[in-house]
């Protein structure tokens, strides 16, 4: 186990940031285990963005715009990320902790005869060995795994919970060719965009959620959005909220939904169950409006404001629209 | 025109119970499984109520068999998934199994479940324990079938096909394919029902059959043995400290303490 193969993820012609984060954590691996650091990049577009690849510090970037990867559900991604993780041998392969993500990683798991690290927020290698931290059950414990050596492994890495640190390393550019004999069968005939512009929930730096406390769709819209625009960030849910059908799923946080990690997490009218908590107790700063002073937020929380969230939340708004204003 | 029959499997997992503390054991390192009571992992029962519907729409010849990796001890829990309405239950269950990582569980479910037969197998799309959500995609590699992930709805299914919703990050995507497959659903397909009276008292006269690691016909080398890794370390969180409370007389008052406390942090 030498090398590290990085997952590219993208959407609408544009890199996950997540895939930056991969990529600097995949320099650090590599040169620790003495190997090299490859990325994969499949899809519409992928020869443009290989390019903009070279920007990260990474030795090769595999690279194919095969229109079948848009057309058929994952099979052809894992197919060219298999074909270049056969090529390097035993090796890591990093696939960031997203919806996508998880459905590559269980299959290439299966493909290499890998083991399969998930949710991880922390690499280390010890003589040799890639060694995992990942909290599980709940967030209540940590546990550090370590992959058998001479093995292939595999790591859904945590958006946010890694730095990206861009440089040049002048990385080859190589096209992957198409792994012969397959013939894909889940066909996609259709994709409707519903929730635009959230693509990035799990990776923003700043995600502003509201729960039961907006009573209804309309503050997500009236209130959240404009706090989550002025901050530079992501409007999230509650499980409450999403069952409600005030938002869509997509953008529920918590056990349920998805597992965020801002330097700022706003809990707007979240009491904040375990449930929930699971989602975000890692955000860097946690600051919670409710009206209830005594919500189990608190013990997540950093600060728990008390009041009407109808009239700080549009206060707090124009502060930080003002401080901006001043700053610019 | 009459829908054609199906063959439905629910794979499930049982986990201790959400609502009990868990703890993993330092000897060990694995999860504390005795001692607790043991439920269906919650994500799964929107699989069983997604494969019920099903049933309901296709008729009474679909069949929906309830399908999980564990203890034979833990056989009683899976009454309820029966209780909801499936017909019957298979477990494989075998002690050499205990320790199997992701790769191994599903490479070892994967043999099972060829045994059991299927037209489509349904799981929930993330599990409440280990949270790892790596399983179903092993599976369908396991199993040489379609996936087919995180579905919301599924809009046609019979004569071999396939036509469904599922869920992406911005939206959704209508996909099509070939039956047999694998489907893992969210919880957009709807709650759970719960067990009527009837269907408790019918579920105790249901069968569930365990098939041992030999029976499903595993040739690995199994449990820890096989498992591609190991936990070397166990620990508790950082504690957070409590948080600072402010009682806000007023929007403007409020939003400044929040204003004042993300300056003081850098974050404004």
């Amino acid at each position: 186990m030498r090398d590290v193969i990085v997952f590219v993820e993208h959407s609408g012609g544009q890199t996950r940031k997540v895939t930056f984060e991969l990529a600097a954590e995949a320099r650090r691996l590599a040169d620790a285990l003495g190997g090299k650091a490859h990325a994969v990049v499949a899809g519409s577009g992928a020869a443009a963005l290989a390019q903009q690849l070279q920007n990260h510090p990474l030795d090769k970037i595999h690279y194919t715009d095969d229109p079948d990867v848009d057309k058929y559900l994952l099979d052809p991604f894992v197919d060219y990320l298999e074909a270049v993780a056969k090529m390097t041998g035993p090796s890591v392969v990093l696939v960031p902790n997203t919806m996508l993500g998880r459905d590559i990683a269980g299959r290439i798991a299966a493909r290499l005869n890998a083991g399969l690290a998930s949710d991880v927020t922390e690499l280390r290698v010890e003589n040799g060995r890639v060694q995992c931290v990942a909290p599980k059950l709940q967030g209540s414990t940590i546990t550090t795994c370590a992959f058998k050596a001479g093995d292939y492994g595999v790591i859904t890495v945590r958006p946010n919970a890694f730095s990206a640190a861009p440089k040049s390393m002048g990385a080859e550019v190589l096209s992957i060719e198409k792994p012969p004999g397959k013939s894909y069968k889940m066909a996609v005939e259709s994709d409707v965009e519903e929730a635009s512009g959230e693509l990035g929930l799990e990776e923003a730096p700043v995600v502003v959620s509201g729960g039961r406390g907006l009573g209804g769709p309309q503050p997500f819209e009236t209130l959240l959005k404009p706090l989550a625009d002025a901050l530079g960030g992501a409007v999230g849910a509650s499980r409450a909220a999403a069952d409600a059908g005030w938002v869509p799923y997509s953008l529920q946080i918590g056990q349920t939904g998805k597992i965020v990690s801002p330097q700022l997490y706003l809990a707007v009218g979240i009491s904040g169950a375990i449930q929930h908590k699971v989602g975000m107790q890692t955000a860097g700063t946690i600051v919670a409006i409710n009206r209830d002073g005594t919500v189990p937020i608190g013990e997540t929380a950093d600060l728990l404001v008390v009041g009407d969230l109808f009239q700080i939340v549009p206060a707090l708004t124009a502060l930080v629209q003002k401080a901006k204003a001043a700053h610019a | 025109m009459k829908a054609p029959a199906l063959k439905i499997v629910v794979t499930v997992k049982l986990v201790p119970d959400p609502n009990a503390v868990r703890r993993i054991d330092p000897a060990t390192k694995r999860l504390v499984r005795t001692g607790v009571d043991t439920a269906l992992n919650p994500f799964d029962e929107y699989a069983i109520e997604a494969a019920l519907q099903l049933k309901e729409r296709l008729g009474p010849e679909t069949t929906v068999t309830i399908f999980t990796m564990a203890r034979e001890s833990m056989k009683e829990s899976l009454r309820k998934a029966l209780a909801m309405g499936a017909d019957d239950a298979v477990m494989l269950s075998d002690p050499a199994l205990e320790g199997s990582d992701v790769s191994l569980t599903s490479y070892a479910m994967a043999q099972a479940l060829k045994k059991v037969g299927f037209d489509v197998i349904l799981s929930g799309a993330l599990s409440d324990d280990g949270n790892t959500g790596g399983v179903p995609g092993a599976l369908a590699e396991y199993l040489g079938v379609p996936g087919l992930t995180n579905v919301r709805k599924i809009e046609e299914i019979g004569d071999g096909r396939i036509k469904a919703q599922r869920e992406t990050d911005t939206g959704y995507q209508v996909v099509t394919g070939p039956l047999p497959a694998l489907v893992t659903v969210t919880m957009a397909v709807g709650e759970p029902r719960y067990a009527s009276l009837k269907g408790i008292m019918g579920a105790k006269k249901k069968t569930i059959e365990i098939l041992s690691a030999a029976d499903a016909g595993i040739d690995r080398p199994l449990g820890s043995d096989g498992a591609k890794m190991e936990v070397v370390a166990i620990a508790a969180p950082k504690s957070r400290e409590k948080a600072r409370v402010v009682e806000a007389a007023d929007g403007a008052s409020g939003a400044q303490a929040i204003f004042d406390f993300l300056r003081e942090r850098k974050l404004v």
